[in-house]
């Protein structure tokens, strides 16, 4: 790693194998790579650690149980039995972030959710399926959601722009918010490496905080997966039981 | 800055598509329904265990509570049989001693007559004794024979005296 | 009899029982997340609405042809919004305190 190098260069899309399906740009880049690398992953620790079927779990028999009762108790309390339907995509979802997180802490890979266009198709997907789910299932009265209960007919041409406005803020915030953990987070720790390195012989105290600081990044990492699936299952349940 | 590169959106949304719908896919069919089938199976076996647990300590209970009934039984059974053996040995001493009385009873008597006999023979000796002394000293003092009746009447009347 | 120790009483036996039962119906709280977590989750629900508003405002503005007003307007309710989305996630962090210390303090 050299220490001119810019600490944004790690954010960079590199075409690996150059695709193009009818005029568009389809290419395996170093994300999609990262993006396999994931799904396998996640298949193979969710499979193979749950082979044993053991009663008493191995470690990573727990882990992967653990997450599973995680995301079901945050499905379960956030959205009620009707979540039940949603599971699998709020568990693929939290999977997919945080290994993309995770593995994003590694040196020389790839950051997959640094990427705003990844989170914001995150969001924006959540959003645009959860603003139907609302339509389908309460029809015209969906739209209650913009005008709370008990508040005076006079203030609505104030108060339903705003909760409009709102509304239309929770994918930029969803998505923004992971986006820029993760890129400020890797951002910091490059350049605390660029340091240590730099450094050479005199670099242990900023050795031993870039071990702190990735802690305190892999524990980010889990938490903006983990809040990135709790907001999703608040949107479910804004939609299926219409408030707030 | 790199995220702002628009050319690359479309490859990095088309292999977000493709990775996730396979992972969804993967996670749907294989990997959840095994995670959620030995969970449910290792909360049956729990709930198994616990219900077995809570049958035996019922069972325990219950094998306690006998033993106590049978410890009670025994030890009023135990009581009684003390309470009639005290009794049977008392009646038996009362017995013995009843017997016992009786026959020192009979001895005492028996030995009262012999005294009382023996008593009533040294009188009647001493009577005969005190007459033919004073028919003695009435033969050699007066020199004539003192009729026996009436010594024996002033004997008699003595004895009366003195006793 | 070979046992060194006496064997467990029932009172053990039950208190046992009841621990394991408990355990097996109570499942671990969820985690939280620090300070700073939270003030950057609310900083940037707020930034978010007002971009919203900066957005919807600038097309209008584009569309009707009455710049400035519809943005700075857009930005005043965006700024609104802010606070209500901001507001909103600092009453579910908290509801979800109240919950957890609800539950651990039971």
């Amino acid at each position: 790693m050299a220490a001119g190098e810019s600490p944004l260069e790690q954010f960079a899309i590199k075409r690996l194998v150059e695709i193009n399906i009818g005029g568009v740009d389809a290419s395996f880049t170093n994300s999609a790579a990262m993006m396999v690398i994931v799904v396998v992953l996640v298949t193979l620790f969710l499979t193979l650690s749950m082979r044993g079927n053991a009663m008493v779990p191995t470690r990573w028999q727990s882990i992967a149980e653990l997450s599973y009762e995680l995301i079901a108790k945050t499905v379960r309390d956030g959205v009620g039995l009707e979540g039940r339907k949603y599971f699998p995509f709020v568990f693929t979802l939290f999977m997919f972030i945080l290994f993309c997180n995770l593995l994003g802490l590694i040196p020389y890979s790839f950051t997959v959710t640094s990427h705003i266009v990844v989170t914001f198709a995150f969001a924006a997907f959540i959003f645009i399926g959860v603003t139907i789910l609302g339509l389908v299932r309460h029809g015209a009265k969906f739209f209650s959601l913009f005008l709370p209960e008990g508040v005076p007919i006079a203030l609505a041409p104030l108060l339903v722009p705003i909760e409009i406005i709102s509304y239309l803020s929770r994918p930029i915030s969803l998505s923004v918010r992971l986006a820029a953990n993760m890129m400020a987070g890797h951002t910091i720790i490059k350049v605390f490496a660029g340091f240590v390195v730099a450094l050479g012989l005199f670099g242990i105290a900023p050795f031993v905080f870039l071990i702190l600081l990735y802690a305190l990044e892999t524990m980010i990492a889990f938490l903006q997966a983990y809040v990135f699936a709790v907001l999703t299952c608040l949107y479910l349940n804004d939609s299926i039981h219409l408030h707030h | 800055m790199p995220q702002m590169e628009f050319a690359d959106y479309a490859p990095q949304l088309i292999w977000l598509a493709i990775t996730f719908i396979t992972l969804y896919v993967l996670m749907s069919r294989i990997a959840l329904p095994r995670i959620a089938d030995v969970l449910e199976q290792r909360q049956l076996r729990l709930s198994n265990d616990l219900e077995q647990a809570s049958a035996l300590r019922d069972e325990a209970t219950k094998a306690l509570e006998a033993y106590e009934a049978t410890m009670a039984e025994a030890r009023s059974q135990a009581h009684a049989i003390a309470m009639e053996t005290r009794d049977k040995i008392a009646a038996e001493a009362e017995k013995r001693r009843a017997a016992f009385d009786a026959e020192l009873e009979a001895q005492t008597a028996k030995e009262e007559e012999r005294i009382q006999k023996a008593i009533a023979e040294v009188e009647s000796n001493v009577r005969d004794v005190a007459i033919a002394t004073a028919q003695a000293a009435g033969a050699k003092l007066l020199g004539e024979d003192l009729p026996a009746d009436a010594l024996g009447r002033a004997v008699d009347s003595q004895m009366e005296q003195r006793a | 009899m070979t046992a060194d120790k006496p064997p467990p009483s029932l009172e053990d036996l039950d208190e046992r029982l009841r621990k394991a039962r408990s355990a097996q119906e109570h499942a671990k709280p969820p985690t939280r997340s620090g300070p700073i977590g939270q003030a950057l989750r609310l900083s940037t629900e707020m930034a978010a609405a007002l971009v919203v508003g900066a957005v919807i405002g600038w097309n209008l503005d584009s569309w009707l042809g009455t710049k400035p007003w519809l943005l700075l307007l857009f930005l005043v309710l965006g700024l609104a919004a802010g606070l209500l989305n901001a507001y909103r996630a600092a009453k579910r962090l908290q509801d979800a305190v109240d919950n957890e210390d609800k539950s651990s303090g039971a």
